[in-house]
């Protein structure tokens, strides 16, 4: 009767079992494989790059640590100063065309015609298609004696021009390829998003007088805003990881003019062995990465809180 | 019951862990008493036909030893950042084809395993190996890799283009000067043909064309102290020099595409008058169907030194005497004269011994291709870059500084400043840059 008393009045203490693995522990043999997954393939990673990033490595010899010492030494860098500057350049110009693009793009592709599903399709083609494919493909086309580029400019009598072999052109060339691999990602989100914009207030605003571009600009695209902001820092997260269309077109040629940060940190670590190195530079790319999520996600609490 | 599944459940989430951790392995010496060994051999194509083949033969001679041959998932030029990868994950294969330039960075791996033993009691026939290729493999004076593949570079000309050009065919004994003045009159804007060309992303491929000319001049890669660099002065100068006139007299295409395989089809497209190029781009030139000629390197003395970029297996220790054992087991029989021949006929390579020239099948390889036979003779003239772990930065900084000339963007003497710097840094560094 007492044992009964006391349980009523406070509920009983979870066995040990059931606080570690919750009321359904069943549920742990479901997620498992993701778990393992997960663990391997993130976290463990994640971690053991940032002890190696204190430590003097090859990936080889026993390793020794520094300290701060690849922290210290990526600040004085001036080949590293470079591949941020490339990286940055390539970020402020691939972002907001890309985005720009998408959304003009969309719009175009948001009405009903002819054969429209089939414009669809087309746009996405180039998005599909690999890295290092587009890589090879441009690398022709852009080829300074026997591209298609240079005999096009040719035939107009205009001046040929290095494209890829030009240290001062290369870049923005890579940016060109860029822009034509991955608009089409911008495309198929804006076209989701404009599924959703409320016709109501469309009309509404055509009702009103408001002009088609005047319904653009102060209805359809407010409404979007949620969606621009996701893309713009989408589109800069991928912009900071570039790595795949240098490798397959330059190699970080010519002059050391298209090599970016992702770029010298393979270098780093898998060229010059300098591994712990390569871990401290990725280290503070992915702290500059994760800022720039969360100010996405508060991005979008503060708009829920103020609708 | 609900106990009973969660035992299910950890029995899952075990198997998983031990499928993760050993699923890349591959190889061993336990259960049915046959050793299992990975090989991977990094070849594509013909050439990974031909290792198969070859394993396929040795497998069913030597019922003891079972091995297992794959291309490593990756392709030669990508095989160090997989095996770097593997020896920190406690995952790698028995032997790997490895680049002879990477070799000094690998062997501060105990993992790697050191072959003085097998050379010295002669169960790999080691003073039957090319000298410069048998140079490559030691490090520290230690054997720590076998030969693999050996190649070295020489002048493959359009013998078409040099007659329209209305010059003779390059001759023996031919110097750099005669080159310079080939290139410039057979560079020809209008009809688009250029004289030579040189692989432009900065990398390895840009450098290691350098080394014949800084050689030639007496100069060396590192000086004989090895605490600074040996292309110091009039070596580097003089080589520097002559790329930049010719890249001044726009006789020079510059290669900027990854790998630097362009080269090959502008000449194939009958545009390029003069190609430095390896004999591993022999059968390209002959699908090409341009009629070419080969001439030995241009020299600046009277040597015609020229350089040899040789590969090599490596072997790694898997803590199992009996593996490492079988290992070497199969790499000698793999090497040995007749199975080497006809390996070195696949992959493209030179021989990497010299006994396979009193072979009966010797002469059909040296026919093979049309003037093999120039880059055969070659290797005589031919040596090795220094198998040290400083060596990528070293051609890092050349590397920049021959960009500089093809680009036109210093002048030599700043240029080979950047390269004595960047050099000598690597020399005295710490390993922190």
């Amino acid at each position: 009767m007492e044992a009964f008393a006391s349980t009523v009045a406070r509920p009983p203490r979870r066995r040990l079992r059931e606080r570690l693995l919750g009321e359904h522990p069943t549920a742990w043999a479901f997620i498992a494989p993701a778990v393992v997954i997960i663990l391997g393939l993130t976290i463990v990673p994640v971690v053991w790059s940032l002890l190696l990033s204190f430590r003097s490595s090859d990936l080889i010899s026993p390793s020794h640590s520094v300290g701060l010492g690849n922290y210290k030494a990526l600040v004085h860098d001036k080949a590293l100063g470079a591949a941020v500057r490339h990286t940055l350049i390539f970020t402020v110009l691939f972002v907001p065309l890309s985005v720009a693009a998408g959304l003009g793009l969309a719009l175009a592709l948001d009405r009903r015609i002819r054969l429209i599903g089939l414009y669809r399709t087309l746009i996405l083609i180039p998005f599909i298609v690999a890295t290092a494919v587009q890589g090879v493909l441009f690398s022709f086309i852009f080829d300074q004696r026997f591209g298609v580029a240079n005999s096009i400019l040719h035939r107009f009598g205009l001046p040929t021009q290095g494209f890829l072999g030009d240290p001062s052109q290369a870049l923005y060339i890579i940016i060109l390829i860029a822009l034509w691999g991955s608009t089409g990602f911008c495309v198929i989100i804006y076209l989701a998003a404009l599924q959703d914009v409320s016709k109501e207030l469309k009309e509404a605003a055509a009702v009103d007088g408001a002009s088609r571009l005047g319904v653009l600009w102060h209805v359809v695209i407010p409404q979007l805003a949620p969606i621009t902001v996701f893309l713009v820092v989408w589109q800069t997260l991928t912009a900071l990881q570039l790595f795949d269309l240098v490798y397959a077109t330059t190699r970080g040629g010519p002059l050391e003019s298209t090599v970016v940060i992702v770029y010298y940190i393979y270098l780093q670590a898998f060229q010059l062995f300098h591994a712990g190195y390569a871990a401290a530079i990725a280290y503070v790319v992915a702290l500059v990465l994760i800022g720039l999520s969360a100010m996405q996600i508060i991005y979008r609490r503060w708009r829920v809180a103020h609708p | 019951v609900r106990r009973a599944r969660l035992g299910i459940g950890a029995i899952v989430l075990a198997g998983l862990v031990a499928a993760v951790v050993s699923g890349c392995g591959g190889g061993s010496s336990s259960g049915s008493g046959t050793i299992e060994l990975s090989f991977w051999d990094g070849q594509t194509q013909r050439a990974h036909k031909v290792v198969e083949e070859l394993v396929g033969e040795f497998n069913k001679s030597h019922p003891k030893i079972h091995v297992s041959t794959n291309s490593g998932g990756v392709t030669a030029d990508t095989m160090l950042p997989k095996v770097t990868a593997g020896l920190q994950a406690g995952s790698y294969p028995d032997i790997a084809y490895i680049f002879g330039s990477d070799l000094a960075n690998l062997a501060k791996s105990e993992k790697l395993l050191d072959l003085d033993e097998a050379t010295e009691d002669g169960e790999l026939e080691w003073d039957k190996f090319d000298q410069a290729a048998r140079e490559t493999a030691t490090v520290e004076g230690k054997v720590r890799a076998v030969p693999s593949l050996v190649e070295d570079l020489a002048i493959v000309y359009n013998k078409k283009l040099f007659e329209e050009a209305g010059i003779p065919f390059p001759k023996e004994g031919w110097n750099w000067e005669e080159f310079r003045e080939d290139a410039i009159k057979l560079t020809n804007s209008s009809t688009g043909v250029v004289g030579t060309a040189w692989p432009a992303t900065g990398d390895e491929d840009t450098t290691w064309r350098i080394w014949p000319m800084v050689w030639q001049l007496g100069g060396e890669v590192v000086a004989p102290e090895g605490e600074k660099v040996g292309y110091e002065g009039e070596a580097g100068l003089k080589s520097l020099t002559l790329i930049d006139e010719l890249a001044q007299a726009h006789a020079i295409y510059l290669d900027t595409s990854a790998g630097s395989e362009r080269i090959n089809q502008v000449f194939n497209a009958g545009k390029l008058g003069m190609a430095m190029a390896g004999n591993w781009a022999l059968p390209e030139f002959v699908e090409g169907g341009v009629e070419y000629g080969v001439a030995e390197m241009p020299s600046f003395s009277d040597e015609p030194i020229t350089i040899a970029g040789p590969d090599v297996w490596a072997i790694f220790d898997h803590g199992d005497e009996a593996r490492s054992k079988a290992a070497i087991e199969f790499i000698s029989w793999f090497t040995a004269p007749k199975q080497n021949l006809r390996w070195d006929e696949a992959s493209g390579s030179l021989p990497t011994r010299t006994d396979v020239a009193k072979l009966p099948e010797y002469a059909a390889y040296v026919k093979s291709l049309p003037h093999l036979d120039t880059f055969i003779d070659n290797l005589k003239n031919a040596r090795v870059r220094p198998t040290i772990p400083q060596y990528p930065e070293i051609s890092k900084a050349m590397g920049k500084a021959v960009g500089e000339m093809l680009y036109a963007r210093s002048s030599p003497e700043e240029a080979l400043a950047g390269a004595i710097e960047g050099g000598n840094a690597a020399l005295s560094s710490t390993g922190i840059p």
